[in-house]
């Protein structure tokens, strides 16, 4: 399994008691290899945010398991978890989510801080990520003070902060322009290229063909899509 | 990682500033409260028992169950005799006595006569014995003066048909007497001085042919023996007369310990009510606390999101707590110190018309302390509900569509 960064086994979340049961996903079989990246695509209300929670480790679910770099995350407790999503997973929003208290370059420390990293270690490694985001120019802005480009490759620099073994991506390209989604799309799979693994959920076939392997997901079941 | 904590605190508490200040008001002014209440009751404490303790080596013994009674009026139908005095005279350790009849006599002023209690003392136990007792005319006796008489604020004012005045003549049982000195009235419950007649030892014997001792006041030559030499006379005395508890004696320890716990419990009271004011700050630190966690469940879920714990989430909140009562806390201590000083001078203002000694506030250490520490648990208190409320919060809140 070694190869394998993600690997489900009859993953199943459902919300709600019967009769008013809602299958959100249902046994669901997957493997995702290390360095791959992957689309996930499917109409809203599919079950795509439930899969990304739970492959976030931001849920727990019903039935089945999860591995994340071999490891059973389904069991694991509320601070086992934190653990997980510090170290294992980089976060991308939609609506990039960034703190708007903090600038750019504190946005992209405070993960490195959650994980104890030292002052001047975190600062000198959230300016190269910065720089490789090309945005070594804006590290003391607010995100109120960037565009919707800028604020979201914030984003991708804090969620390479602690060098997860996955970068989930929720819609990236969402809220902004298709210039500035192009140039998003173009900083990930650089990301990709050196190595890292990629999961991208949209409903824009344009960013879905660009991955390497598309998930399509209908009513809470998963299939393969050959594009 | 608790830098980091203090450092998003420190932010999130700027990004709202004028909340956070007002927040930080509501600590300021009931630490403030506390603050004054306990300079003020410090500084009472400290005044009363500065008064007493200058007495500290006298010895009061009265017929009755309490010295109180002998204050009173002390209307007790047996005296104390020749032998009781001779036995306290004789006592090891004593340096002088002297004693309080007491008597009644007609007194006759502006043509009406009345029946009146009648005080003879020594001239400087007068002195010693009403030290704390102010004068609307005149003043004390002198040594070796003859047929003059001090009167108490009832007698002057609320007894015979018109005010007597410092200078005028009151018969008392035929013989003329001259007031020397009108006393203050002494308001504050206290009557016993209102209607006392005071003269010199030897002008009650001359008149009265009476020899009542009603008051037997000694003083000691070592204060540390006041206590065995009370218990020693109140004994022999008792034995004297046959009865278990005919006399008490009473050291000014004793009395000085009665008044400092009166005044404990008064202090008590003060910062009691004081604290009334910290419990509405308090709710306020909560209030605008679960405010905050409601705005920022999206931050806090982000936060989760990216790796922080629950317990990272909780100490960032108590963190923020803790800052705004802790700076309320050293705010309301200097505004304390101010308040005090303020406090104190409409008090005095009031007290000079009563007629007492003016107050002094006093800041201890401990009361410093004690607000400083005070302040912080309730940082830590009122925002413990609010983080934790902030902990349990779901990452999933983050990501969820709008």
């Amino acid at each position: 399994m070694s190869t394998d960064v993600i690997v489900t086994q009859h993953l199943s979340k459902t919300y709600g008691r019967p009769p008013l049961q809602v299958h959100a996903l249902r046994e669901t079989d997957l493997s995702i290899k290390r360095g791959d990246y992957i689309a996930i695509i499917g109409p809203s209300g599919s079950g795509k945010s439930t899969l990304m929670n739970l492959l976030g480790c931001l849920d727990k679910p019903s039935t089945g398991k999860i591995f994340i770099d071999g490891k059973d995350v389904s069991t694991l407790n509320e601070k086992e978890l934190a653990r997980i999503r510090r170290e294992k997973i980089g976060f991308i929003f939609q609506k990039y989510n960034l703190i708007p208290t903090l600038n750019a370059l504190e946005n992209v420390e405070l993960s490195m801080g959650f994980a104890g990293m030292d002052a001047q270690t975190r600062t000198k490694r959230a300016k190269k990520l910065l720089e490789l985001v090309e945005l070594a120019k804006r590290l003391t802005h607010k995100p109120a003070e960037m565009s919707g480009g800028e604020q979201q490759r914030v984003a991708i620099a804090r969620a390479l902060a602690n060098n997860p073994s996955i970068i989930l991506a929720d819609e990236p390209t969402g809220n902004v322009d298709s210039k500035s989604g192009d140039n998003i799309m173009r900083i990930l799979e650089e990301v990709n290229a050196r190595g890292e693994t990629i999961i991208v959920v949209t409903h824009n076939m344009t960013i879905a063909q660009r991955a390497r392997r598309v998930l399509r997901i209908q009513d809470g079941v998963v299939s393969e899509e050959h594009v | 990682m608790f830098r980091d904590h203090v450092k998003l605190a420190i932010k999130n508490l700027r990004h709202r500033l004028s909340r956070s200040l007002l927040t930080l008001l509501g600590i300021a002014i009931g630490i403030m409260a506390i603050i004054s209440l306990m300079a003020l009751g410090e500084g009472m404490q400290q005044a009363v028992t500065g008064e007493l303790s200058s007495l500290s080596d006298v010895i009061i013994v009265s017929t009755g169950g309490n010295i109180y009674s002998a204050f009173m009026g002390g209307s007790t139908s047996e005296y104390f005799t020749q032998r009781d005095i001779a036995y306290v005279q004789r006592l090891q350790g004593v340096r002088d006595v002297s004693t309080q009849l007491a008597g009644t006599g007609v007194a006759e002023y502006n043509g009406k006569s009345t029946l009146v209690s009648l005080t003879g003392m020594d001239v400087n136990v007068m002195r010693l014995q009403y030290a704390t007792q102010t004068f609307e005319a005149g003043g004390f006796l002198n040594e070796g003066d003859q047929n003059k008489i001090l009167i108490g604020y009832g007698i002057a004012h609320n007894t015979f048909d018109a005010d007597v005045k410092v200078g005028d003549r009151i018969k008392i049982n035929g013989e003329k007497f001259f007031v020397n000195g009108i006393f203050g009235e002494q308001g504050m419950g206290g009557t016993s001085s209102d209607t006392i007649m005071l003269m010199s030892s030897r002008d009650f014997q001359k008149l009265t042919g009476q020899s009542n001792i009603s008051l037997i006041y000694l003083r000691v030559y070592n204060v540390n023996d006041a206590e065995s030499i009370a218990t020693a006379i109140q004994n022999q005395i008792n034995a004297n007369h046959g009865k278990k508890d005919f006399a008490t004696a009473t050291t000014m320890t004793s009395i000085l310990k009665t008044v400092q716990s009166i005044i404990g419990i008064l202090q008590l009271v003060l910062v009691a009510i004081a604290s009334i004011a910290l419990v509405v700050a308090s709710i306020g630190i909560m209030n605008t606390m679960l405010t905050s966690v409601m705005e920022r469940t999206r931050e806090i879920g982000i936060m989760k999101a990216i790796g922080a714990t629950n317990t990272d989430i909780m100490s960032i909140f108590i963190i923020e707590g803790m800052l705004v009562s802790g700076i309320g806390g050293v705010i309301g201590i200097l505004l304390g110190v101010f308040g005090s000083q303020g406090l104190t001078l409409i008090l005095n203002s009031f007290m000079r018309m009563g007629g007492s000694s003016s107050l002094t506030p006093i800041i201890t250490i401990m009361s410093v302390l004690l607000a400083v520490l005070v302040s912080l648990i309730v940082g830590v208190l009122s925002s413990l509900y609010p983080a934790w409320k902030a902990a349990r919060m779901s990452p999933i809140e983050a990501v969820r569509y709008e």
